[in-house]
This record gives C-alpha cells, structure tokens and sequence, in this order.
C-alpha cells in the first residue's frame, strides 16, 4: 500500500513530464490533417458545379438570409462579406487552395488557421445544406489549429529534415542548447498539442457515445428494422437493386441493428485496450457500408479519419518500417539519387540568424 | 499565454546581448523564473480550456438532465455557433416515410386571367440525381431535405409563421421551388405553392411486430402549403 501511495504523484508527474515534453500520435496528427484536407478537397471539386446554388449569391438561401441568421445565431462567413460573383469565385479558389495546402502540410500552423476559417465560413453559409458529415469535419479543422499536425509527412517535415542533413548531420531539429524562450515555446506547443488530440478524442467518443445512446432509446433500434427504414429511404439509395438485396435479409439486418448499436455505445470503453483493434476495423466496415449503400461518402469519410486518432504512432510507421526492410537495396539507389538535392544547402545560411 | 510571451521577450533580448557565454544555465537568471511561470501558467490554462470544453460538450451533446440543465446558459454561450453539434444519427429511430415535395406555379396575364401550371416534383429530380450516384450532392440529398424538416420545426401544422425564423425559412423553401422551376421549366410565375405527400415506409414483411407497427403511419398523407409570392426571382 506504501508503494502505492508514493507512485500515485510519482505517476501525476510523470504524466505532466509527457504532456509538457513530448507531443504524442504526431502521425495520427498528420493523418487527420491528410485526411481532413483531402476530403475537404474532394468535396469543393464535387460541389464545384454546384458551388453557386449552395454557397454562392445565386443560392435559394440568399446572402441576406445567411446575414440574417448570422445576425441571430452569431456566426460568420468570409462569404457573405460581398454579394459579387467575382469575390465569391476568389474566395472558391482560395478554399481549394487552403485545402490542398493543409493537405500537403505547407507552413501548416498558418494554414490549419486559414482552413479552419474557410471551413467554417462555407459551413455557416450554407448552414441548412450540411450533414453530420460538414459537422464533424468543421469540428475537426477546428481543433488541428491546435496540434502540430504537421510534423509528420508534410512538406514543413521534408523542409525541416532537409535543413537538418544539409546543415549539421548531429543535431536534433529542436536543438538543445536552445534558449528558454524557446523551450517554453516547445512547451507550449507540446501541451497544446497533447490538449488538441486529447480533444479530439473525446469529441469522437461523445460522437458514438451519444448517437449510440439516442438509438437505445429508439424502438426500432430495439426490435432490429431500424435498417429496414434506413435502405428504403429513396435519397440514401444510390442503388436500389442493392438495397432491396440487402432489405430482404431481415435476420441480417437485425443483427446490422444490435452491432451498430452496440459497437457505437461500447466504444469509449474499449479504447484503451487490445479490443479497439476489432471495434474500429468493424466501424470502417460500417462506414464502408454507409458509404456504398446510403451513398453517402462524405459522411463516411470524414468519420473513418476520425477514428484514425485512435491508432498508436507505431501503426502508422510499422508499414515505412517493413518497406525499408524489404527494399534496403532499392533505398540505398534512391539516397544515390537523393544526391542532386543537395540544392537546399543554401537554406541553413538563410536559417542562420534565426537560430544563433 | 501571449501574455506570457510578450512579457518574456524583452528580458530574453538582455539575456541573450549581455551574457551569451552563461545563457547554458538558465536558473541562474531572473528572467527565466518568469519565463517559467509564465509557461506555467499557460500550461494550466490549456489544460483546463480543453479539460472545461469537453465538458461542456459533454452537457451538449448529451440528453437533456437535471445538469445540462441547470448551466444550460454557460453551455450554450460555449459552444454555440462554433461548436454546436448533433449525433442523433438515424436516432432514437430512422425516419419512416419518404417525403414526395413537388410545386406549382401561378401567372397572372396582362389581360387578368390567371393561369395555374401541373405539379412539378421536385423530389422525383433529387431521387434520379442520387441514383446510380456513388457521390451524390448536397444539393440533391440536403437541401430540399433539410428545408423542409427546418420548416416543420419553425412552423405549427397551420402554414403561419410564428417567428423570425419560421419566415426565413418560408423564404428559403419559396425560393429552391422558384429556383428549380425556372431552372428546369422556365416560364413566367409570380406566386408558387408546394405540395408534399408523406409516404410511410411498410413495416418489414417478415417482422410485422407490434413495435414496428405503431411507429409509422399507414396511408399516405398530402399537405397542401398556401400559396407564397415570389420575391427574388420571379421572372
């Protein structure tokens, strides 16, 4: 019981040490922030022909009625500060631009900002057109404002790595000797990362916490033909044949219900042993699922990334791992060829300054 | 947090200037015990926003209970309009019923006669847009939709807007008729009415319980809503 007793804080500050120092799921970061982008992304190119019916001033929902709303609900829209065709196709390309670069990782902090807002202001505007889907991924591009989700695969990454082989091969990218501004500066960082996931994460366990707590509550749930309504609703049937198929399998629709449910309402509580594995492999059938036969991609899409946060950093890097050990010869051609990049030499000079 | 910073700064540029040899002990100084409480400081307050945030979520998110309700005002000046959220997804039970939303136009002519058009269906366009449509667009899948769900919430059963919002959103609706009349039949109107036909969703077949009979209605239902002048754009 001593022992105990004297690990308790031991274990407080060790956890304080981690939060502070270290920010963690740095790739799970970095999924989010690919993911996010890219969906966002595909969504813009989707809507692109029918960018002016939604968000445009051509929309049913005219800008003096998103102004209004605005007025009332406390939102705001970079869309709605001019009622000009020309602005609004500037701020289209603007929103594609944004996407990509956040996708790609590009000074991402600033960018992750200029996402978050482009999100937000195409979803304000368009407030009675989104989905559950619009809804988490404005969320999401919320909350990776916070977390440095681009310190893995991005290109701030291969900015930083090619500094650090074209200047000193010894030294960390955060190098040591720094000054105490920018260690607390790295402290920062680190918490408001570490606060970010852990945000994250819990919004994405409240997402299936409550939906699958609602369902309990529903009859239909209950007594397994929720299913039957969901594929015989004509605007979430992409393909009726395919629908019907699936509606003619009471028994199996039946167990579709419980499982759903049941996964849903489980899920904070596997999340922190071995068992999440199976749950979030049956999510991302689900999601497929909901993808395919309720056409509805989006939606699907944006929840499957969100359950990437729940897998650990060496997930993420086992498969780079295994790719290095299987081809270690066609490496060693490629750091051959790697050889012309030495170009960058030039930066360490420009980033001199700034780091003496 | 930013605070913190600026206050820092100044002390950091004297440190730096006058002492670099001795800038490995950072102790030693002043300025770095307000650097770290100030990073301190920081520390707690990320802690405890995102700590306070989840929480209140939590309360948000969460059905209605004797807590949510009590701090219901700090809830909701939180997380609205930034964070306001809703995963009742196909809960507590699926809708039971298509909704057939179909619109006709009234012309008045020069010479006083007044001319009233055929049902147009508006959903009939939506439905053939999402099929064989393995990305289908908002425009098909939410907008008419979600008008008309907002509309059932913002109006009673007798068409007269209460509120504000109750006629935005009449407004909206008159609109995506007018809009996609024109759109798709042209022709000059100055008033539209819309008509929508409620269908429930049989019961499965093999189930036929008890349960899922109460649930949904058995027999079709029309609704006619009254007729709505076009205001922005009637040709």
């Amino acid at each position: 019981m001593e022992t105990e007793q004297s690990r308790a804080p031991h274990r407080i500050v060790a956890f304080l040490t981690v939060l502070t120092e270290r920010p963690l799921s740095l790739y799970a970061a970095a999924v989010l922030r690919i993911g996010y982008g890219l969906l966002y992304l595909v969504f813009l190119l989707r809507e692109f022909p029918h960018r002016d019916e939604i968000w445009g001033p051509g929309s049913p929902w005219t800008p003096e009625l998103a102004r209004e709303l605005f007025d009332q609900t406390g939102w705001a829209s970079i869309l709605t500060l001019s009622d000009s065709r020309a602005y609004f196709e500037t701020c289209y390309v603007l929103a594609l631009v944004t996407s990509a670069l956040f996708m790609l990782g590009w000074r991402t902090r600033a960018v992750s900002v200029l996402f978050a807002v482009v999100v937000a202001s195409f979803h304000a505007r368009a407030i009675f057109m989104t989905d559950g889907g619009d809804n988490l991924v404005l969320l999401m591009a919320m909350y990776l404002v916070f977390t440095a989700c681009g310190r893995r695969w991005s290109l701030d990454a291969r900015r930083t790595r090619r500094r650090a082989s074209a200047g000193k091969n010894t030294c960390p990218p955060t190098v040591r000797a720094a000054t105490g501004l920018r260690d607390s500066r790295q402290t920062l960082t680190s918490v408001l990362h570490n606060c970010g996931m852990f945000v994250i994460a819990a919004q994405v366990c409240f997402l299936y916490g409550s939906a699958g707590l609602y369902k309990v509550q529903g009859g239909t749930w209950g007594n397994g033909t929720a299913l039957h309504y969901v594929v015989n609703l004509d605007l979430f049937r992409p393909w009726p044949e395919l629908s019907l198929m699936v509606d003619e399998h009471d028994v199996m629709i039946g167990i579709a219900c419980y499982l759903t449910v049941l996964l849903q309402v489980a899920f904070p509580f596997v999340l922190f042993g071995r068992l999440k594995y199976p749950v979030l492999t049956m999510l991302l059938g689900m999601h497929v699922g909901i993808a395919v036969l309720m056409g509805l991609p989006l939606f699907s899409g944006a929840m499957i990334i969100a359950d990437a946060v729940f897998l650990p950093d060496r997930f993420y890097r086992s498969p780079g791992q295994w790719w290095r050990r299987t081809s270690s010869r066609r490496d060693a051609w490629s750091a051959a060829g790697d050889l012309p990049r030495g170009k960058p030499a030039l930066v360490p000079s420009q980033l001199a300054p700034w780091r003496h | 947090m930013r605070e913190a910073r600026t206050r820092v700064e100044p002390t950091e540029q004297r440190d730096r200037g006058g002492k670099t040899p001795a800038h490995r002990h950072p102790p030693a100084k002043p300025s770095p015990v307000l650097l770290k409480a100030g990073t301190s400081a920081a520390v707690v307050l990320c802690l405890a926003t995102a700590l306070i945030h989840v929480l209140l979520v939590f309360l948000h998110v969460a059905p209605p209970n004797p807590l949510s309700r009590q701090y219901s005002r700090q809830v909701n000046a939180w997380v609205f309009p930034l964070f306001e959220q809703n995963w009742r997804l196909f809960a507590p039970d699926p809708e039971s019923v298509n909704r057939e939303i179909s619109a006709r136009t009234m012309h008045t002519g020069p010479d006083g006669t007044v001319q009233v058009s055929d049902w147009f269906d508006l959903t009939a366009v939506d439905n053939s847009a999402v099929e064989h449509n393995a990305f289908p667009s908002h425009t098909a899948q939410n907008t008419l939709r979600r008008a008309w769900s907002s509309y059932l919430e913002t109006h009673g059963a007798d068409d007269q807007p209460r509120s504000q919002r109750a006629l935005m959103i009449q407004h909206y609706l008159t609109n995506i008729a007018a809009e996609r009349i024109s759109g798709h039949r042209g022709g000059a109107f100055e008033s539209v009415q819309l008509r929508v036909i409620t269908v429930p969703i049989a019961a499965p077949a093999a189930a036929g319980g008890a349960g899922s009979a109460a649930a949904a209605p058995t027999s079709a239902e029309t609704r006619y809503l009254p007729w709505w002048k076009v205001t922005s754009h009637g040709n």
